[in-house]
């Protein structure tokens, strides 16, 4: 299931809603049993594996109170060992062969796993993992219930597609919390907003992008369509995945979870440095806090420590090459920028800056589309200007047709809410009933649009619910 | 504070609102805009709800099936072409060059052969600019309401043209002179209206064409439309909103089949046209594209004047998938059917696909015509009933017998494959047909 399904919308979410309000006395129960059930409507079967992985990391986290360091190896083989099988195991033991057929040596019938990958098991088991060193640090107790520790990982707002919530951050407010009016609009408004931003914007810039990336699209790809395509895909995935942690933290909200920010208007980064600060946060701060710093962070061989920190970034989005290209692309600018661009950075006029990082991003997500290298290499040789033609139909007309789409989806990637609740603040004389009606009548079109365009829609799996 | 509380009653009252429509109202069942049958609340069985296909079924049941569903989809729709900039749209197609190869025009009401299969074709080029743009579906939607007209792209992923011919090549052996075998490849409307700057959307249907007429044996009787349609582009010959050709452009189709077989040729003065006004088709659910809702258009179709004809049809029984699970006893009925709606105008003939159809013509040409057709070919029967004693109309998704046997127990003298490019690339029409002779 997922947040912009209409049965999510009508029967999962205000069923949900009236346990919830109903059962006061049950909160986290009713929460745990919906969570379950949110899970286990995609993922019948897996939700043992989640399930399972709970009472580990429990036993692992109530173990490492007593064991220290062992109990902690324990709990991240564990943890490590059940990504690397879900996610892992098919793509190494492929390479494995062809390898071995490279080699000459290949009498041997390829061996996989019939394994499908548990939706939402890289963010879980990252969650699980943080749990687990914060404990192992003190940062934050063990959690002595396993209801309590349940929630924690099994919270249907932030299961399947994060942000990765660290534990420490809603440990208290797993066993007490308080919602307030602001708490609950300001929740709600969020998750409008997450699903106007997933609905309205990023469905349809990905009609887009399918239409001039894949099948015939693809093979007639122009220089143009190269870039419109490629551009429409960084603004779908930026709207999709920050549309995903806006509808999680607005649900988080109005059920008194503060949980943290996992976007800053990232393609107004100016460099590649500052883009990874602003985009899919609560992971650039998981490698932080728990790869890169304790292997030496920038102390000792700061560059290899980048390289690969930046590799695992990439696979952790998926088990194909390209993902760890795509992490190895960002590791070499993130390195070459700490020796060279950021001594400069202040001399720099920001536009150029601007220009320079939304160029390599741009680039970075044509490496990140394309899992199929043969595809990914007539891609760029259409980007760099080798194709056919420069122009086509398909390209003009994905420009002309959603026009207005492009010039909404660029002015939402700008900072334009805090321009507008700076403007308001600086009213001398406020408008409490203007503020109202206008946040209404948002709040009626972000719903209602949404609604009228999920009737019908084909193309509305999150992306990033497939990491 | 008071602020926040409004706006939590409001979202609330929203979302209550949406829930009794969506929980509380019936549920619609079929799509008039989608022209299909909507999801149905899918079976339990313990083996479905373990991988997960039960619960993900409810999900899209739920939102396939939503009450006032067409209404919420033009709402979509709507929504959508706000999003285009808007540009002035004029279209005006002309037909084809003249210097193209002549047509030849037989004497009214001829009945001598009067053209040779023709198998020699030049390409088409209409030479218009015209604002277009990409919809849902690969469709083209070329101008703007009233006059959009939605062009399905012609895309050829198969290329099982080869197997197809290799299939009507068998046919000519297996059934030999002692009947006349026709192949009649109708092309699609993307060929003719597609403005030069959409050109690289769709594959060109001529290329396919000449290698079917090179593949084909020369036995075979080539009806060659592609030339003969391109005279008359200006004229209502396929339908702006649906996929299909208009009954016009198969008009001209069975006029110069009858030519190419030597039977009396139709003309069009022999028929009573009929009109069903602001007809939108099949195109405005693919293309999810408000200007071809927009846009309704006249369905004329034509009723033969001076001909008694019955028609006796074999229904087969279909189960909710539209697989074949039993035939129905034959039964007389209507050639041309009243539909209800304008919606299904193009079910006028015949009523649907799933049926034998066997039409008595009071003819006094002893020949009696097979056509074995996809729907595009439900147009042009009704322009042969003075040209045949008999006219049997069998599809190729809905026939459970044997070609040999069917066509020896009928005396059939003539067999007319009459089928779009689209589905003889696709591989489906061959292989049924091929299975045909095999059954």
């Amino acid at each position: 299931m997922v947040f912009s399904d209409l049965f999510f919308l009508f029967v999962f979410l205000p069923v949900f809603a009236l346990c919830y309000l109903l059962l006061k006395r049950h909160h986290n129960a009713v929460l745990v049993l919906f969570s379950l059930v949110f899970y286990a409507w995609g993922e019948p079967v897996y939700v043992l594996l989640m399930l399972a992985s709970v009472v580990v990391n429990y036993f692992v986290g109530l173990g490492i109170e007593k064991k220290g360091k062992t109990a902690l190896v324990v709990g991240l083989i564990f943890n490590i060992g059940v990504l690397a099988v879900f996610k892992y195991a098919n793509f190494f033991i492929a390479n494995f062969y062809a390898l071995i057929g490279c080699l000459g040596t290949s009498n041997l019938s390829p061996l996989t796993f019939h394994l499908s990958l548990p939706i939402g098991i890289s963010f879980y088991t990252f969650q699980s993992i943080s749990y687990l060193i914060d404990v192992y640090r003190k940062t934050t107790p063990a959690q002595h219930s396993f209801k309590n520790l349940l929630l924690y990982i099994s919270m249907f707002p932030q299961l399947i597609a994060g942000p990765i919530v660290r534990y420490g951050t809603i440990s208290a407010e797993i066993t007490e919390r308080h919602v307030n009016s602001q708490d609950l609009a300001e929740g709600m408004m969020r998750f409008l907003r997450g699903l106007g931003k997933k609905v309205i914007l990023a469905n349809q810039l990905s009609e887009i992008s399918s239409q001039l990336l894949t099948g015939s699209g693809l093979e007639s790809l122009s220089t143009l369509g190269s870039w419109v395509g490629i551009l429409a895909f960084t603004l779908q995935i930026y709207f999709d995945f920050s549309g995903y942690s806006d509808m999680a933290i607005g649900i988080g909200r109005c059920l008194g979870f503060h949980f943290n920010e996992n976007f800053d208007h990232p393609y107004c980064c100016d460099s590649i440095t500052d883009f990874w600060r602003r985009w899919h946060i609560s992971l650039g701060t998981f490698f932080r806090d728990y790869l890169y710093i304790p292997m030496g962070g920038n102390r000792r061989h700061q560059a290899f420590n980048i390289l690969i920190v930046w590799m695992l970034t990439g696979f952790w989005h998926g088990a194909s090459w390209n993902f760890l290209l795509w992490g190895l692309f960002y590791g070499l600018i993130v390195m070459l920028e700490k020796y060279t661009l950021l001594k400069v950075i202040k001399r720099i006029p920001k536009v150029l800056l601007h220009v320079y990082s939304l160029l390599l991003v741009i680039i970075g997500w044509g490496i990140f589309y394309f899992e199929d290298f043969g595809q990914m290499k007539h891609f760029f040789h259409a980007f760099f200007g080798g194709a056919e033609a420069f122009t086509d139909f398909s390209a003009v007309n994905a420009l002309s047709s959603y026009g207005w789409l492009w010039v909404v989806a660029i002015l939402f990637c700008l900072p334009v809410r805090d321009w507008l609740n700076r403007w308001v603040s600086s009213w001398k004389h406020p408008r409490p009933v203007l503020l109202i009606v206008t946040r209404s009548v948002l709040a009626f079109l972000l719903l209602t649009l949404s609604v009228a365009l999920l009737v019908g829609a084909t193309n509305n799996a999150f992306l990033y619910t497939r990491f | 504070m008071r602020g926040n509380r409004i706006l939590v009653t409001f979202v609330t009252v929203m979302m209550t609102a949406f829930v009794a429509v969506f929980c509380t109202l019936p549920r619609s069942v079929y799509s008039e805009l989608e022209k299909r049958e909507l999801l149905r609340f899918p079976k339990f069985s313990w083996q479905s709800l373990r991988d997960g296909s039960f619960t993900q079924n409810i999900s899209n049941w739920f939102s396939d099936s939503e009450p006032f569903r067409d209404v919420f989809m033009r709402g979509s729709m709507e929504l959508k072409s706000l999003m285009a900039f808007k540009t002035k749209s004029e279209v005006t197609f002309h037909a084809a060059q003249e210097e193209t190869a002549a047509i030849v025009e037989p004497e009214k009401g001829q009945e001598k052969p009067s053209v040779g299969d023709q198998r020699s074709i030049e390409e088409f080029h209409n030479n218009v600019n015209a604002n277009a743009k990409m919809d849902n579906a690969g469709v083209i939607v070329v101008g703007s309401a009233p006059n959009a007209r939605a062009l399905m792209a012609f895309k050829n992923k198969n290329k099982r043209e080869k197997d197809f011919a290799k299939v009507v090549n068998s046919y000519q052996q297996t059934f030999g002179p002692e009947v006349n075998l026709y192949c009649m490849i109708i092309p699609t409307a993307v060929e003719y209206y597609c403005p030069v700057n959409a050109r690289s959307c769709a594959d060109p249907e001529f290329p396919v064409m000449t290698e079917l007429y090179e593949e084909i044996d020369s036995a075979v009787h080539i009806v060659d439309l592609y030339m003969v349609l391109g005279k008359h582009i200006d004229e209502d010959i396929y339908l702006r909103t649906d996929h299909h050709w208009a009954p016009l452009g198969a008009y001209y189709a069975a006029r110069q089949f009858a030519m190419v077989a030597g039977v009396k040729v139709p003309e069009l003065e022999d028929f009573e046209p009929d009109t069903m006004a602001g007809y939108v088709g099949s195109m405005y659910g693919f293309s999810k594209d408000v200007n071809v809702k927009k846009s309704p258009e006249d369905f004329v179709y034509y009723v033969p004047r001076n001909v008694d004809y019955t028609t006796v049809y074999t229904k087969y029984k279909l189960d909710k998938d539209y697989q074949i699970i039993g035939e129905e006893k034959p039964h007389q009925g209507d050639f041309f059917v009243k539909v209800s709606g304008t919606s299904s105008a193009y079910c006028t003939f015949m009523g649907s696909d799933s049926r034998i159809t066997q039409v008595k013509t009071d003819s006094d040409c002893p020949r009696r015509l097979l056509v074995m057709k996809d729907s595009f070919g439900n147009a042009i029967p009704g322009y042969l009933f003075g040209s045949f004693e008999e006219v049997h109309v069998i599809d190729f998704r809905y026939f459970t017998k044997n070609i040999k046997t069917y066509v020896k127990e009928h005396g059939i003298t003539d067999i007319l494959m009459a089928n779009n490019i689209s589905h003889v690339c696709s591989g489906a029409i061959g292989a049924a047909y091929g299975r045909f002779l095999k059954k």
